[in-house]
């Protein structure tokens, strides 16, 4: 197996692409809540709403930051190692990524940093707004990444010309099913991994009892409703997507002609575990919806009675449910992305030629460095974010420091001079 | 369109130099200007507020490469695959040390992120050192010029680093001890060491490309830029070198992007117009937002931050 470049190079990206939505999935599902809660604080002046924020949101930059060590990881994997693709579809596929890049991410990485260091530093509105535009970029983000995977599955709005694809109609490339109809699989599908992970840490502070500031009352009744709503549109925009599986993408034909194609489909050996991948990923998404389809109705019916803050039974099991979301998306977009095989852009590059010719010893290398690293990371983030929910809000990354500790005399006065004058930079 | 274009690129490439390079430069310098865990930690809380805002230059320049300008893309993989690789491998463990040095409270867990901070900054100053003479000579080679060239490159980036980390490591906090005004004077002292010891690097650098290594690179606009870097280092050289070095630094860090796109022998395609219209209508309108967050972030964290940040 070690001697196939491909193969590497496939496995690689499919454990990179894994990693990285599990932890954009988390931060997608997070950020609309903590942007509520913080507009709630700010409007009302909320202190605990306010903590609940500085909890969450010590969650969320956790977990962010392995979102953008993947990501970038990603990015660069994606020039590095398919470089054919690039050469083909580098105006057309490569055009949504940078605009992600400039539009979405710089965007958003920017704002985050003035979130993070301005709790003090700026006026609560202001506060309130660089998380909006996190949010909102979080989302455009989203949009743009679908918007080029979208095109992978269901090439659309171009011409070739000397064998490369040159871009005729954008809106096409925007409105493409293929991408709309992922991005609200995956926002709809996000916002259950968020309920979840809320409703998990909810469910193991209130078995506890310790829940003086009301967060964990307000999260699981969150996550109940987003539980009851979204797994219906979730499955909606999951089952218009099986219809374009067997469609023929409409610029079928300017780079194969069709008996080709049929040549090149059948030529690939689609081998026994890329099929056991393919419908397991099925499986394990459909029977984790179901799941979750029936978990809503049954903390519904627990809210009225009382339950939700005090059935042991209910509570109990609610701590592991975050794995069904998680499962459900890992599972689906294995099913999404080896049903495409043989082709990485269908009808048009087969994924044999979009890779880079790499040979066999440095494939190694890079394969076995970046996926130890990514499952040291993976594991030391995860580890930190179980941590961090069981700590509760007095002892997460952002929560609010007393000032006057008794050994750090300085720090008590905040309103005094500084002695010497500030260097700027 | 394509000048438009690719001076977009130049932008995003020589500010990404500009500003990334202070907080890898004082990564880097790690090592020498602090001594003991409160002053590694004055070091972090420096680099923390701008190395998210810094690299994102970086990931867009990538993008415009890609979706604007394929076919240097390709170029850039084929000659620097494994550069590219090494840089990349360094970028994640720089940052993996920055996100989670604050998330365990031990003393061996930072050392162990501090070591990943340092080793990922000079993996990265190296691996753009190794790329700049790929990329002007038209392929790796192993020979003086590459040698060279990557010796100045990292140079400039701890030339920057120590400009960065004079102005930042001092402060209000750091008043009450006077071990800790030491950072600030072992930086700025050492902006002139590390700006004689670049000059030189330079000047050879020059030299062997005349010599031999690269003739289709070195014409007249590389020579210009080859005669200001030296003249801005010979002026950091000096007794005025901590005093101007804060904008000598910037100057002399940006010359290599420029160098770049003035005088690598780089592919160019013209741009398909549908795709330039594209992407430059998408751009412009939220070109204000990236500008004022950028402007924001820096001008709000230029006082020195609270020693205590999700970072620190």
């Amino acid at each position: 197996m070690f001697e196939d470049p491909l193969l590497l190079a496939r496995l690689q990206f499919a454990l990179t692409a894994a990693t990285h939505y599990v932890f954009v999935a988390l931060t997608l599902g997070l950020a609309p809540y903590i942007l509520t809660t913080q507009l709630i604080a700010t409007v009302r002046g909320d202190r605990s709403r306010m903590t609940a924020v500085r909890f969450w949101g010590g969650l969320y930059l956790v977990n962010y930051g392995m979102g953008v060590l993947s990501g970038l990881v990603m990015e660069l994997q994606l020039a590095l190692n398919w470089s054919g693709l690039h050469a083909m579809f580098g105006y057309t596929f490569a055009a949504p990524l940078a605009l992600e890049t400039m539009t979405a991410f710089f965007v958003e990485s920017t704002f985050l940093g003035l979130w993070i260091f301005g709790w003090d530093r700026m006026g609560r509105w202001a506060h309130l707004a660089c998380f909006a535009v996190v949010t909102t970029t979080a989302y455009v983000s989203a949009w743009w990444v679908l918007v080029a995977n979208g095109f992978l599955r269901d090439p659309v709005g171009f011409t070739m010309v000397d064998g490369v694809a040159h871009l005729t109609d954008p809106v096409a490339l925007m409105t493409n099913p293929a991408a709309t109809m992922a991005f609200g699989h995956v926002v709809t599908g996000s916002l259950l991994v968020g309920a979840l992970v809320i409703a998990a840490t909810s469910a193991h502070h209130l078995i506890g009892g310790d829940d003086g500031h009301g967060i964990f009352r307000r999260g699981i009744r969150y996550a109940t409703l987003v539980l009851c709503v979204v797994p219906i549109p979730v499955a909606g925009f999951g089952g218009v997507q099986f219809e374009l599986f067997d469609q023929a993408p409409p610029t079928s034909g300017l780079t194969y002609t069709a008996t080709e194609i049929e040549a090149i489909e059948s030529a690939a050996e689609n081998g026994v575990l890329l099929q056991a991948a393919n419908m397991t990923g099925d499986a394990v998404m459909m029977t984790a919806w179901t799941l979750m389809f029936l978990l809503g109705p049954v903390l519904l019916a627990a809210w009225p009675l009382g339950g939700l803050d005090r059935w042991r039974w209910l509570l109990a099991p609610l701590v592991l449910t975050p794995l069904l979301p998680y499962l459900a998306s890992v599972g689906g977009w294995v099913f999404r992305e080896t049903n495409r095989q043989p082709w990485t852009v269908v009808h048009h590059l087969t994924t044999a030629d979009a890779v880079t010719p790499l040979s066999p010893g440095t494939a190694v290398v890079s394969f076995g460095f970046f996926t130890l690293a990514f499952a040291a990371l993976a594991v030391i983030t995860f580890w930190l974010l179980v941590r961090y929910a069981r700590r509760g809000p007095d002892g997460g990354p952002l929560a609010e420091r007393r000032t006057g500790e008794p050994d750090d005399p300085a720090a008590s006065d905040g309103s005094q001079e500084p002695t010497a004058p500030v260097h700027t930079f | 369109m394509d000048l438009l274009s690719a001076a977009l690129l130049a932008l995003l490439v020589v500010g990404y130099l500009v500003l990334a390079g202070a907080d890898v430069g004082l990564g880097m310098l790690m090592p020498h200007v602090a001594r003991g865990p409160a002053q590694r930690r004055r070091v972090v809380a420096a680099i923390a507020p701008y190395f998210l805002a810094s690299e994102v230059w970086l990931v867009a320049a990538l993008g415009v490469l890609a979706g604007l300008f394929p076919a240097l893309e390709h170029h850039a993989v084929v000659e620097l695959w494994p550069v590219l690789t090494v840089l990349l491998a360094g970028w994640l463990v720089r940052d993996a040390g920055l996100w989670l040095r604050a998330r365990v409270d031990g003393e061996r867990w930072r050392l162990v992120c501090d070591g990943a901070i340092v080793a990922g900054s000079w993996t990265l100053a190296a691996s753009w050192g190794l790329a700049l003479a790929g990329l002007l000579s038209g392929g790796l080679a192993m020979n003086p010029f590459t040698l060279l060239c990557t010796v100045t490159v990292i140079g400039l980036f701890a030339l920057r680093g120590s400009a960065f980390g004079a102005e930042r490591l001092v402060g209000p906090a750091a008043c009450g001890t006077d071990r800790d005004a030491e950072c600030a004077d072992v930086a700025a002292h050492g902006t002139r060491l590390i700006a004689r010891a670049t000059l030189g690097a330079a000047v050879l650098t020059t030299a062997s490309a005349l010599l031999s290594a690269t003739p289709e690179a070195a014409g007249p606009p590389a020579l210009a830029l080859a005669l200001l870097l030296s003249a801005v280092l010979a002026v950091t050289s000096g007794l005025l070198g901590p005093m101007l070095s804060r904008h000598t630094s910037a100057v002399a860090i940006a010359i290599p992007g420029l160098l770049v796109a003035v005088a690598a022998p780089l592919p160019s395609a013209p741009i398909p117009p549908t795709t330039a219209v594209f992407v430059w209508a998408t751009l412009v309108p939220v070109v204000p937002v990236m500008f004022v967050g950028q402007v924001w972030l820096y001008r709000m964290t230029r006082r020195p931050a609270d020693e205590r940040t999700f970072f620190t």
